[in-house]
Protein backbone atom coordinates (compact mmCIF):
# COMPACT_ATOMS: atom_id res chain seq x y z
CA UNK A 1 0.00 0.00 0.00
CA UNK A 2 2.50 2.89 0.91
CA UNK A 3 4.80 1.46 -2.18
CA UNK A 4 1.97 2.07 -4.40
CA UNK A 5 1.12 5.63 -3.11
CA UNK A 6 4.49 6.58 -3.37
CA UNK A 7 5.03 5.20 -6.86
CA UNK A 8 2.29 6.85 -7.68
CA UNK A 9 3.09 10.46 -6.04
CA UNK A 10 6.64 9.97 -7.09
CA UNK A 11 5.80 9.15 -10.85
CA UNK A 12 2.23 9.32 -12.17
CA UNK A 13 0.94 12.36 -10.30
CA UNK A 14 2.36 14.84 -12.66
CA UNK A 15 2.13 13.68 -16.32
CA UNK A 16 5.17 15.80 -17.29
CA UNK A 17 7.06 13.98 -14.95
CA UNK A 18 4.97 10.74 -16.00
CA UNK A 19 6.08 11.70 -19.38
CA UNK A 20 9.93 12.72 -18.92
CA UNK A 21 10.51 9.47 -16.96
CA UNK A 22 8.66 6.88 -19.90
CA UNK A 23 11.61 8.52 -22.25
CA UNK A 24 14.45 8.65 -19.67
CA UNK A 25 13.49 4.80 -18.95
CA UNK A 26 13.16 3.97 -22.82
CA UNK A 27 16.90 5.37 -23.14
CA UNK A 28 18.01 3.05 -20.32
CA UNK A 29 15.86 0.15 -21.77
CA UNK A 30 17.29 0.64 -25.43
CA UNK A 31 20.55 0.48 -23.59
CA UNK A 32 19.93 -2.43 -21.71
CA UNK A 33 18.17 -4.02 -24.21
CA UNK A 34 20.90 -3.86 -26.63
CA UNK A 35 23.54 -4.50 -24.84
CA UNK A 36 21.77 -7.97 -23.63
CA UNK A 37 20.97 -9.36 -27.14
CA UNK A 38 24.55 -7.82 -28.18
CA UNK A 39 26.11 -10.19 -25.45
CA UNK A 40 23.42 -13.06 -25.90
CA UNK A 41 24.45 -12.99 -29.93
CA UNK A 42 28.30 -13.19 -29.24
CA UNK A 43 27.94 -15.75 -26.31
CA UNK A 44 25.56 -17.94 -28.84
CA UNK A 45 28.36 -17.30 -31.66
CA UNK A 46 31.19 -17.80 -29.54
CA UNK A 47 34.02 -19.06 -31.85
CA UNK A 48 32.50 -18.23 -35.41
CA UNK A 49 32.85 -14.16 -35.79
CA UNK A 50 36.18 -12.71 -37.33
CA UNK A 51 36.74 -10.97 -33.76
CA UNK A 52 37.22 -14.94 -32.13
CA UNK A 53 39.51 -15.93 -35.22
CA UNK A 54 41.26 -13.21 -35.96
CA UNK A 55 44.26 -14.43 -33.57
CA UNK A 56 44.64 -17.45 -36.08
CA UNK A 57 44.64 -15.63 -39.23
CA UNK A 58 46.64 -11.92 -38.45
CA UNK A 59 49.97 -12.63 -36.99
CA UNK A 60 52.17 -10.01 -34.94
CA UNK A 61 54.92 -10.39 -38.29
CA UNK A 62 51.83 -9.30 -40.74
CA UNK A 63 51.67 -5.93 -39.38
CA UNK A 64 52.14 -4.16 -42.66
CA UNK A 65 49.30 -5.58 -44.48
CA UNK A 66 47.63 -3.32 -42.18
CA UNK B 1 -49.55 -30.01 -21.33
CA UNK B 2 -51.00 -26.40 -22.79
CA UNK B 3 -48.68 -25.62 -25.56
CA UNK B 4 -48.76 -21.89 -26.88
CA UNK B 5 -50.55 -21.25 -29.63
CA UNK B 6 -47.49 -20.08 -31.51
CA UNK B 7 -45.91 -22.50 -33.72
CA UNK B 8 -42.69 -22.59 -31.87
CA UNK B 9 -40.95 -26.10 -32.50
CA UNK B 10 -39.40 -27.56 -29.12
CA UNK B 11 -36.29 -29.81 -29.56
CA UNK B 12 -34.55 -30.95 -26.28
CA UNK B 13 -30.81 -29.65 -25.81
CA UNK B 14 -28.29 -31.06 -23.48
CA UNK B 15 -26.72 -27.90 -22.54
CA UNK B 16 -25.22 -26.17 -19.27
CA UNK B 17 -28.56 -24.93 -17.47
CA UNK B 18 -26.90 -21.61 -17.25
CA UNK B 19 -25.50 -19.82 -20.06
CA UNK B 20 -26.04 -16.48 -19.25
CA UNK B 21 -27.40 -14.12 -16.49
CA UNK B 22 -29.50 -10.82 -16.85
CA UNK B 23 -27.66 -8.15 -15.48
CA UNK B 24 -30.30 -8.54 -12.33
CA UNK B 25 -28.63 -11.46 -11.50
CA UNK B 26 -31.51 -14.05 -13.19
CA UNK B 27 -29.89 -16.79 -14.70
CA UNK B 28 -31.72 -17.70 -18.09
CA UNK B 29 -30.78 -20.44 -20.12
CA UNK B 30 -32.16 -20.49 -24.14
CA UNK B 31 -33.78 -23.20 -25.67
CA UNK B 32 -35.00 -24.84 -22.48
CA UNK B 33 -38.30 -26.04 -22.42
CA UNK B 34 -39.56 -25.76 -18.87
CA UNK B 35 -43.28 -26.45 -19.81
CA UNK B 36 -42.40 -29.85 -18.45
CA UNK B 37 -43.87 -29.34 -15.63
CA UNK B 38 -43.34 -31.11 -12.25
CA UNK B 39 -45.10 -33.68 -10.49
CA UNK B 40 -48.57 -32.47 -8.58
CA UNK B 41 -49.21 -29.66 -11.05
CA UNK B 42 -52.47 -28.69 -12.07
CA UNK B 43 -53.29 -29.00 -15.54
CA UNK B 44 -56.06 -26.96 -15.30
CA UNK B 45 -58.45 -29.32 -16.78
CA UNK B 46 -60.22 -31.04 -13.84
CA UNK B 47 -57.77 -34.00 -13.57
CA UNK B 48 -54.58 -34.58 -11.75
CA UNK B 49 -53.55 -34.28 -8.13
CA UNK B 50 -56.09 -31.27 -7.62
CA UNK B 51 -54.99 -28.73 -5.45
CA UNK B 52 -51.61 -27.45 -5.51
CA UNK B 53 -49.09 -28.05 -3.61
CA UNK B 54 -46.80 -26.74 -0.87
CA UNK B 55 -43.44 -27.79 -2.98
CA UNK B 56 -44.09 -27.02 -6.09
CA UNK B 57 -42.96 -23.95 -7.50
CA UNK B 58 -45.80 -21.10 -8.38
CA UNK B 59 -46.03 -20.54 -12.17
CA UNK B 60 -44.53 -17.36 -12.03
CA UNK B 61 -41.22 -18.33 -11.32
CA UNK B 62 -40.60 -19.96 -14.83
CA UNK B 63 -41.53 -19.42 -18.36
CA UNK B 64 -40.75 -19.21 -21.81
CA UNK B 65 -41.03 -15.78 -24.10
CA UNK B 66 -40.21 -15.04 -27.13
CA UNK B 67 -37.81 -12.26 -27.31
CA UNK B 68 -36.71 -11.32 -30.66
CA UNK B 69 -34.80 -13.84 -32.56
CA UNK B 70 -34.49 -15.60 -29.31
CA UNK B 71 -36.50 -18.40 -27.50
CA UNK B 72 -35.79 -17.27 -23.64
CA UNK B 73 -36.70 -18.99 -20.66
CA UNK B 74 -35.96 -17.79 -17.24
CA UNK B 75 -35.78 -19.75 -14.28
CA UNK B 76 -34.79 -17.83 -10.64
CA UNK B 77 -35.31 -20.43 -8.92
CA UNK B 78 -32.92 -24.01 -8.90
CA UNK B 79 -33.25 -26.36 -11.50
CA UNK B 80 -32.38 -29.20 -9.60
CA UNK B 81 -35.89 -30.54 -8.09
CA UNK B 82 -36.47 -29.74 -4.23
CA UNK B 83 -36.90 -33.45 -3.69
CA UNK B 84 -33.47 -34.12 -4.86
CA UNK B 85 -32.25 -31.00 -2.51
CA UNK B 86 -33.73 -32.17 0.19
CA UNK B 87 -35.58 -29.15 1.74
CA UNK B 88 -38.75 -29.22 2.64
CA UNK B 89 -40.07 -25.74 1.72
CA UNK B 90 -38.95 -25.03 -1.54
CA UNK B 91 -41.23 -22.06 -2.50
CA UNK B 92 -38.88 -19.76 -0.72
CA UNK B 93 -35.95 -18.88 -3.00
CA UNK B 94 -32.75 -21.00 -2.07
CA UNK B 95 -29.21 -19.71 -3.11
CA UNK B 96 -28.16 -21.10 -6.48
CA UNK B 97 -27.02 -24.60 -7.13
CA UNK B 98 -25.65 -24.40 -11.07
CA UNK B 99 -23.93 -21.53 -11.72
CA UNK B 100 -21.39 -20.01 -13.79
CA UNK B 101 -19.64 -17.10 -11.48
CA UNK B 102 -16.47 -17.85 -9.46
CA UNK B 103 -17.86 -16.79 -6.44
CA UNK B 104 -20.90 -17.80 -5.05
CA UNK B 105 -23.37 -14.74 -3.81
CA UNK B 106 -24.86 -14.56 -1.03
CA UNK B 107 -28.54 -16.05 -0.96
CA UNK B 108 -30.22 -12.17 -1.49
CA UNK B 109 -33.26 -12.03 0.90
CA UNK B 110 -35.82 -11.62 -2.07
CA UNK B 111 -35.50 -12.50 -5.62
CA UNK B 112 -36.31 -9.12 -6.40
CA UNK B 113 -33.50 -7.51 -4.50
CA UNK B 114 -30.26 -6.42 -6.04
CA UNK B 115 -27.72 -8.87 -5.65
CA UNK B 116 -24.62 -8.22 -3.05
CA UNK B 117 -21.93 -7.61 -5.53
CA UNK B 118 -19.59 -5.86 -2.73
CA UNK B 119 -17.27 -9.05 -2.89
CA UNK B 120 -16.60 -7.49 -6.47
CA UNK B 121 -15.70 -4.02 -4.78
CA UNK B 122 -11.64 -3.44 -4.51
CA UNK B 123 -9.97 -3.70 -1.05
CA UNK B 124 -6.81 -2.04 -2.47
CA UNK B 125 -7.84 1.43 -4.66
CA UNK B 126 -4.25 2.84 -5.27
CA UNK B 127 -2.72 -0.74 -5.79
CA UNK B 128 -5.30 -0.88 -9.23
CA UNK B 129 -4.49 2.99 -9.43
CA UNK B 130 -0.89 2.09 -9.60
CA UNK B 131 -0.97 -0.73 -11.47
CA UNK B 132 -3.31 0.85 -14.05
CA UNK B 133 -0.59 3.49 -14.44
CA UNK B 134 2.39 0.66 -14.32
CA UNK B 135 1.03 -0.48 -17.22
CA UNK B 136 0.31 2.23 -19.51
CA UNK B 137 4.00 3.61 -18.61
CA UNK B 138 5.56 0.17 -19.59
CA UNK B 139 3.68 0.35 -22.74
CA UNK B 140 4.79 3.79 -23.17
CA UNK B 141 7.95 2.73 -22.70
CA UNK B 142 8.35 -0.15 -25.06
CA UNK B 143 6.52 2.00 -27.88
CA UNK B 144 9.26 5.20 -27.75
CA UNK B 145 11.89 2.53 -27.22
CA UNK B 146 10.75 0.77 -30.09
CA UNK B 147 10.15 4.25 -32.16
CA UNK B 148 13.71 5.11 -31.05
CA UNK B 149 14.78 1.94 -33.00
CA UNK B 150 13.05 2.00 -35.83
CA UNK B 151 14.13 5.77 -36.62
CA UNK B 152 17.84 5.25 -35.82
CA UNK B 153 17.65 1.60 -38.18
CA UNK B 154 16.01 3.98 -40.92
CA UNK B 155 18.72 6.51 -40.64
CA UNK B 156 21.62 4.19 -40.23
CA UNK B 157 20.12 2.53 -44.02
CA UNK B 158 21.75 5.96 -45.39
CA UNK B 159 25.08 6.25 -43.68
CA UNK B 160 28.34 5.19 -45.26
CA UNK B 161 28.88 1.45 -45.78
CA UNK B 162 32.39 -0.13 -44.35
CA UNK B 163 33.91 -0.30 -47.60
CA UNK B 164 33.25 3.11 -48.57
CA UNK B 165 34.34 4.02 -45.46
CA UNK B 166 37.50 1.74 -46.04
CA UNK B 167 37.88 3.45 -49.17
CA UNK B 168 37.34 7.15 -47.66
CA UNK B 169 40.98 7.22 -45.85
CA UNK B 170 44.20 7.13 -47.27
CA UNK B 171 47.46 6.97 -45.44
CA UNK B 172 50.74 8.24 -46.43
CA UNK B 173 53.90 7.16 -44.79
CA UNK B 174 56.50 10.61 -43.91
CA UNK B 175 59.28 9.44 -43.83
CA UNK B 176 58.75 7.61 -47.74
CA UNK B 177 59.09 11.54 -48.75
CA UNK B 178 62.56 13.06 -48.61
CA UNK B 179 62.75 16.99 -48.45
CA UNK B 180 61.60 18.69 -51.66
CA UNK B 181 59.97 16.21 -53.04
CA UNK B 182 56.17 15.91 -54.42
CA UNK B 183 53.95 13.10 -53.96
CA UNK B 184 50.71 12.27 -55.52
CA UNK B 185 48.31 9.78 -54.51
CA UNK B 186 44.92 8.71 -55.16
CA UNK B 187 42.43 9.34 -53.00
CA UNK B 188 38.61 9.04 -53.54
CA UNK B 189 39.44 8.88 -56.95
CA UNK B 190 41.40 12.17 -57.37
CA UNK B 191 45.28 13.19 -57.12
CA UNK B 192 46.62 14.58 -53.78
CA UNK B 193 49.77 16.62 -54.01
CA UNK B 194 51.76 15.94 -50.62
CA UNK B 195 55.04 18.24 -50.72
CA UNK B 196 57.81 17.97 -47.80
CA UNK B 197 58.65 21.38 -47.90
CA UNK B 198 61.85 23.19 -47.21
CA UNK B 199 62.87 26.21 -45.14
CA UNK B 200 63.42 27.93 -47.97
CA UNK B 201 60.21 27.18 -49.28
CA UNK B 202 57.82 27.82 -46.24
CA UNK B 203 59.82 31.18 -45.98
CA UNK B 204 58.91 32.11 -49.68
CA UNK B 205 55.63 31.53 -48.76
CA UNK B 206 54.94 33.12 -45.71
CA UNK B 207 56.16 36.41 -47.53
CA UNK B 208 53.75 36.61 -49.61
CA UNK B 209 52.22 39.68 -49.13
CA UNK B 210 47.89 38.16 -49.51
CA UNK B 211 46.65 41.36 -50.59
CA UNK B 212 47.91 41.09 -53.77
CA UNK B 213 46.35 37.40 -54.25
CA UNK B 214 43.25 36.66 -56.27
CA UNK B 215 42.36 34.58 -53.19
CA UNK B 216 43.57 35.85 -50.56
CA UNK B 217 45.11 32.90 -47.89
CA UNK B 218 47.72 33.01 -45.80
CA UNK B 219 50.00 30.07 -45.96
CA UNK B 220 49.30 29.29 -41.68
CA UNK B 221 45.75 28.43 -43.41
CA UNK B 222 46.54 26.01 -45.60
CA UNK B 223 48.81 24.28 -43.49
CA UNK B 224 48.93 22.47 -40.48
CA UNK B 225 53.10 21.58 -39.92
CA UNK B 226 54.71 24.15 -42.92
CA UNK B 227 57.03 21.45 -43.58
CA UNK B 228 54.20 19.19 -44.91
CA UNK B 229 51.93 21.09 -47.78
CA UNK B 230 48.70 18.90 -48.59
CA UNK B 231 46.34 19.71 -51.00
CA UNK B 232 43.82 18.31 -54.02
CA UNK B 233 45.55 18.24 -57.18
CA UNK B 234 42.95 19.44 -59.19
CA UNK B 235 42.67 22.76 -61.22
CA UNK B 236 40.47 25.11 -59.97
CA UNK B 237 40.10 26.30 -63.28
CA UNK B 238 38.52 23.65 -65.30
CA UNK B 239 39.86 20.34 -62.96
CA UNK B 240 43.16 19.57 -65.02
CA UNK B 241 46.20 18.12 -63.14
CA UNK B 242 48.64 20.43 -62.36
CA UNK B 243 52.34 19.93 -63.15
CA UNK B 244 54.69 20.15 -59.61
CA UNK B 245 57.85 21.83 -59.73
CA UNK B 246 57.01 24.23 -62.49
CA UNK B 247 55.40 27.16 -63.02
CA UNK B 248 56.83 31.28 -62.48
CA UNK B 249 56.19 30.73 -58.57
CA UNK B 250 58.07 27.22 -58.27
CA UNK B 251 55.25 25.69 -57.59
CA UNK B 252 52.62 24.02 -59.91
CA UNK B 253 51.64 24.22 -63.14
CA UNK B 254 48.45 23.72 -65.23
CA UNK B 255 49.37 22.75 -68.71
CA UNK B 256 45.44 23.03 -70.08
CA UNK B 257 45.13 26.91 -69.59
CA UNK B 258 48.57 27.77 -68.18
CA UNK B 259 47.44 28.48 -64.50
CA UNK B 260 50.63 28.97 -62.35
CA UNK B 261 50.17 28.47 -58.58
CA UNK B 262 52.86 29.14 -56.03
CA UNK B 263 54.73 27.08 -53.00
CA UNK B 264 51.39 27.32 -51.31
CA UNK B 265 49.21 25.85 -53.64
CA UNK B 266 47.82 29.76 -53.96
CA UNK B 267 46.15 31.13 -57.56
CA UNK B 268 48.72 33.87 -58.59
CA UNK B 269 48.54 33.53 -62.60
CA UNK B 270 46.23 32.34 -65.39
CA UNK B 271 42.53 31.49 -65.38
CA UNK B 272 42.25 29.08 -62.13
CA UNK B 273 40.11 31.45 -59.95
CA UNK B 274 40.64 29.69 -56.70
CA UNK B 275 43.47 28.48 -54.80
CA UNK B 276 44.28 24.44 -54.84
CA UNK B 277 42.11 23.03 -52.35
CA UNK B 278 43.04 21.44 -48.74
CA UNK B 279 41.35 18.55 -47.91
CA UNK B 280 41.14 17.18 -44.51
CA UNK B 281 43.84 15.75 -43.08
CA UNK B 282 45.32 14.67 -39.84
CA UNK B 283 49.18 13.35 -38.35
CA UNK B 284 50.06 10.17 -36.79
CA UNK B 285 53.16 10.47 -35.55
CA UNK B 286 53.17 7.30 -33.43
CA UNK B 287 53.25 5.57 -36.97
CA UNK B 288 55.16 8.61 -39.02
CA UNK B 289 51.83 8.83 -40.87
CA UNK B 290 49.74 11.77 -43.06
CA UNK B 291 45.91 10.01 -42.72
CA UNK B 292 43.68 11.86 -45.61
CA UNK B 293 40.31 11.54 -45.02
Amino acid sequence: MALTDTLYNALFRRNSIFVSSIFVGAFGFGLAFDTATNRFWDNWNKGKQWKDIRDKYVTPAGADEE
Amino acid sequence: MALPARAISFKPYNLAVTTRTLPSGVPIAPGISLYAKGYGVDHGHGHGHGAARSDVPPSWTSGVRLGGSNFESKTPLLTIPPFLMGESSCTAPVSRSVHTSSQVPAPSPSPYAVPDWSHYKTENPSMNRAFSYFMVGSMGLLGASAAKATITDFLATMAASADVLALAKVEVSMSAIPLAKNVIIKWRGKPVFVRHRTEDEIKEARSVNIKTLRDPQTDEDRVKRPEWLVMLGVCTHLGCVPIGESGDYGGWFCPCHGSHYDISGRARKGPAPLNLEVPPYDFNDAEEKIIIG
